[in-house]
C-alpha cells in the first residue's frame, strides 16, 4: 500500500513538473534592459511591477546609476534604454547618430525640494536669498532676509550649514538652473551644471553627500542645515520643505497639484523625439501661474528607432503602456505628463521598428 | 623543467599578466588628460567639470593629501591598540579566555567594509560631531581643532573608522609573530631579572620588524579603503591641517565621481589618472615595507 501512495506520488510531481515546462516553453518571455538616472527609479520599479501584472512576456530591468552612466550603458548598447533628467546634449547626440536613430522624449515630471533642518514648522523663501544661502553669502538663520520673509518664525542665531550633492547628478543640474534663473549672481559665481563648485565649500559651511542617500544622512544628523532633493525622497523621507516664491510672487510647497499647475502654465515646446536635444531644460523653471511650483523638471528617456524584431516588440509594448495606462499609476512625489507631450512620446514608440 | 613547475605555470603568468595589464590600462587611459592639463592633475586642487571639453580642469591634490592624512590618523590610532591587544592576549589572558578574545577580532578583520561604514554613519559620526563641537567649543586656537564642523563628516571620523577597521588585522598579523618569539627568549628575559614592563619592551623590540610590517600593511589597507570611507568623509576638496574638516580620499573621490564620469569627456581620465596616484601610493608602501624587512635581515 506504502508502496503504491510513493508511487503515485512521484508520478504527480512528475506530472507537475511536466505542466511548468510546458508553460515554459509555450510563453517564451523577452527581457529588456535600462538604466540611468535616479530621480525617476521609485517610479520605473512602480511601473515595471503594474505592467508585470498584465504582461507577463516582458520581463523590465531597471538599474538606477545616474544620468550619465545611463547615457554611457546606452551608447555602448548595453542596454535597451535609459533615462536622463536633463535632456541628452547636442555633442552627445551626434555621438549617438553615430550608431543609429536615436529617440528622445519626457516620460514623467518631478520636482526638486528644498528640505531644512529647524524647529520651525513654516519657513518661506524666495529664489534671491535661496541662492544668496546656497553661495554661503547669507550666514545666519536669522539674517534680515530671511526675517522679511518669516517675520512670525522664531528663527535661531545659528550658522547655515548647507548640504549638497557631491556626485554629479541631475538633481544637482535642475536646482542649480533654477538658480541661474533668479539670481544673476548665482549665474556668474556658480552656473549651472551636475557638478558645481559650492564657494558656501570654501567658507566651511558647505558639506557634501554621495547621493540622495548620503545627503539626507547627513542633513537628519545637522541641525540648521538646509538641503535640495528630489520630491519623492523629501515624502518619503518626512523631511520639512520650504515654501518657495513663484514667478507671480505666491509661496507655494511642491505636490502633485502644483507641479502639474508649472507643466500647464508654461507653454511646453517639446522638440521632435527624432530631434530631442533641441529641448530648453528650463522651459518648466520659475513658470507662471498662481499656483506653480518653481523648480520642476521632465525625466527624459532615450530609445534607438530600430531593435531586434523580438525586442522592438518587447520595448514598444512597455513604453506604450507607460504612456498610456502608465500615468494613472503614479506614485507620491511625481505627476503625469500633459496629455499632447505623451501623445509625442507615443508617436515615437510607434515608429520603432524590427529588424 | 619538472611537470609540477609546468603545471604552475599559467597561474603564474596569469597573476602577473592580470597586473601588468591593468597598470596599462589606467596608464593608456590617464594619457588624455596628462595631455591636457600635464601633472597639474597632481599638484593642484580643482574639480572644475563642465560639459564643454575646453572648460574641464581637475586637480586631485586634496584627494592625494586626506588619503594620506587619513591613514595616518588611523595608523597613530591603531598601533597602540594593536600592540597593547596583542602582548595582552598573548601574555596575561588566561588560556582558556584567550580563544574567546581571538575570534571576534578575526572576525572582525573580515568583515564586510560596508558594515563598518553604515555604522560610522550612524553611530560614529553623530557621537563624533558632538565631541568635535565640544573640542572645537574650548581648544579652537589649536590649528588641528580650529574648523567647525557639526555634521561630523571629517578627517577625523574617517581616520577613527578606519583605525577601527584596521586595528583586528594588525593585532593578528603582531599577535602571531609575537607569540612565535622562541620560549628561550622569555625564559633569558626573566632571568636577567627585569619586570614584566620591560621584558615585553625587550621582547617587542625583537619583534619590530614584524611590528613595521603590520603596520605597513595596515596602512595600506587604509589607503584603499574606499566604501567606509566615502560614507563619513564629508566629500570636499579641502585641504585643511584642521582634523575635523571634511576631505576627500582618492579611493572616495573615484567611487563618488565614477559613476556620471562619463557624462564629461575628460573626467574619466582624470579618475584613471587618480588610480595611478593609488597605485603608486600603494607600490611605495610596499617598497618602504620591503626595505625595512630588508635590513633587519628579514627579506
Amino acid at each position: 500500500m506504502k508502496k503504491w501512495i510513493a508511487v503515485s506520488g512521484i508520478l504527480f510531481a512528475v506530472f507537475l513538473l511536466g505542466c511548468v515546462s510546458e508553460q515554459n516553453v509555450a510563453k517564451e518571455q523577452i527581457k529588456i534592459y535600462g538604466s540611468g538616472a535616479s530621480f525617476p527609479a521609485p517610479q520605473i520599479e512602480n511601473w515595471i511591477y503594474e505592467f508585470s501584472k498584465v504582461n507577463k512576456n516582458v520581463i523590465v530591468e531597471y538599474s538606477s546609476k545616474g544620468s550619465g552612466a545611463g547615457i554611457n550603458d546606452f551608447k555602448s548598447k548595453l542596454v535597451h534604454f535609459a533615462c536622463t533628467d536633463p535632456p541628452a546634449k547636442e555633442s552627445e547626440w551626434i555621438e549617438f547618430k553615430k550608431l543609429g536613430e536615436p529617440l528622445q522624449f519626457p516620460f514623467i515630471v518631478g520636482a526638486v525640494v528644498v528640505v531644512y533642518n529647524l524647529p520651525v514648522d513654516e519657513l518661506k523663501l524666495d529664489g534671491e536669498t535661496l541662492a544668496k544661502i546656497f553661495m554661503g553669502e547669507i550666514e545666519f538663520w536669522d539674517d534680515q532676509a530671511i526675517k522679511a520673509l518669516n517675520p512670525n518664525a522664531n528663527l535661531p542665531h545659528e550658522k547655515i550649514i548647507v548640504i549638497h550633492r557631491s556626485d554629479s547628478s541631475g538633481t544637482t543640474e535642475v536646482f542649480t538652473t533654477y538658480l541661474s534663473l533668479v539670481s544673476k549672481d548665482f549665474k556668474e559665481k556658480v552656473g549651472a551644471g551636475k557638478l558645481v563648485e559650492w564657494p558656501v565649500d570654501k567658507i566651511g559651511r558647505g558639506f557634501g553627500g554621495k547621493g540622495n542617500e548620503g545627503v539626507s544622512a547627513m542633513f537628519k544628523q545637522t541641525s540648521n542645515s538646509i538641503a535640495y532633493v528630489e520630491l519623492a525622497y523629501a515624502l518619503h523621507e518626512n523631511f520639512k520643505m520650504i515654501s518657495l516664491k513663484n514667478a507671480e510672487g505666491n509661496f507655494v510647497k511642491a505636490n502633485a497639484e502644483t507641479i502639474s499647475s508649472a507643466i500647464s502654465a508654461s507653454s511646453a515646446y517639446v522638440p521632435d523625439p527624432k530631434e530631442g536635444y533641441k529641448e530648453d531644460p528650463k522651459q518648466f523653471l520659475n513658470a507662471r501661474g498662481k499656483n506653480s511650483y518653481p523648480i520642476v523638471s521632465f525625466s527624459h528617456v532615450l530609445l534607438w528607432q530600430s531593435y531586434p524584431k523580438d525586442e522592438a516588440q518587447a520595448i514598444k509594448s512597455f513604453w506604450n503602456w507607460v504612456l498610456t495606462e502608465g500615468q494613472k499609476h503614479i506614485i507620491e512625489g511625481y505627476a503625469p505628463l500633459p496629455k499632447e507631450i505623451a501623445e509625442l512620446g507615443l508617436k515615437a514608440v510607434e515608429s520603432i521598428r524590427g529588424e | 623543467m619538472d611537470q609540477f613547475k609546468i603545471f604552475l605555470l599559467p597561474v603564474v603568468g596569469l597573476v602577473f599578466g592580470i597586473i601588468i595589464l591593468m597598470l596599462l590600462v589606467f596608464t593608456l587611459n590617464s594619457i588624455p588628460i596628462f595631455q591636457h592639463e600635464g601633472v597639474a592633475i597632481y599638484t593642484t586642487n580643482i574639480w572644475k567639470a563642465s560639459e564643454v571639453s575646453e572648460e574641464e580642469f581637475y586637480g586631485i591634490l586634496s584627494a592625494i593629501y586626506g588619503t594620506i592624512y587619513t591613514s595616518t590618523i588611523a595608523i597613530t590610532i591603531s598601533l597602540p591598540i594593536s600592540i597593547g591587544l596583542a602582548v595582552f592576549v598573548a601574555d596575561l589572558m588566561p588560556r582558556r579566555l584567550k580563544e574567546l578574545l581571538i575570534i571576534p577580532t578575526d572576525i572582525m578583520a573580515g568583515l564586510p567594509t560596508i558594515l563598518y561604514g553604515i555604522w560610522g554613519v550612524f553611530v560614529l559620526v553623530p557621537t563624533l560631531a558632538e565631541i568635535m563641537k565640544f573640542i572645537h567649543g574650548h581648544f579652537s586656537f589649536i590649528p588641528l581643532f580650529s574648523y567647525y564642523n557639526p555634521t561630523g563628516f571629517s578627517y577625523l571620523s574617517a581616520g577613527v573608522l578606519l583605525a577601527i577597521m584596521v586595528t583586528p588585522f594588525a593585532t593578528s598579523l603582531i599577535r602571531e609573530a609575537y607569540v612565535a618569539i622562541p620560549n628561550i627568549y622569555r625564559e633569558a628575559v626573566y632571568s636577567l631579572g627585569l619586570t614584566r614592563f620591560e621584558a615585553t619592551k625587550v621582547l617587542l623590540s625583537y619583534i619590530k620588524p614584524a611590528i613595521i610590517a603590520g603596520t605597513l600593511l595596515a596602512f595600506g589597507r587604509a589607503v584603499g579603503e574606499t566604501v567606509a570611507v566615502s560614507l563619513v568623509i564629508g566629500n570636499a576638496f579641502n585641504i585643511d591641517a584642521s582634523l575635523f574638516a571634511p576631505g576627500y580620499t582618492i579611493s572616495s573621490l573615484i567611487a563618488n565621481q565614477f559613476g556620471n564620469a562619463f557624462a564629461y569627456k575628460l573626467m574619466p581620465s582624470a579618475l584613471f589618472s587618480a588610480g595611478l596616484a593609488l597605485f603608486t601610493i600603494g607600490l611605495i608602501v610596499n617598497i618602504a615595507g620591503l626595505i625595512v624587512l630588508k635590513r633587519w635581515g628579514y627579506a
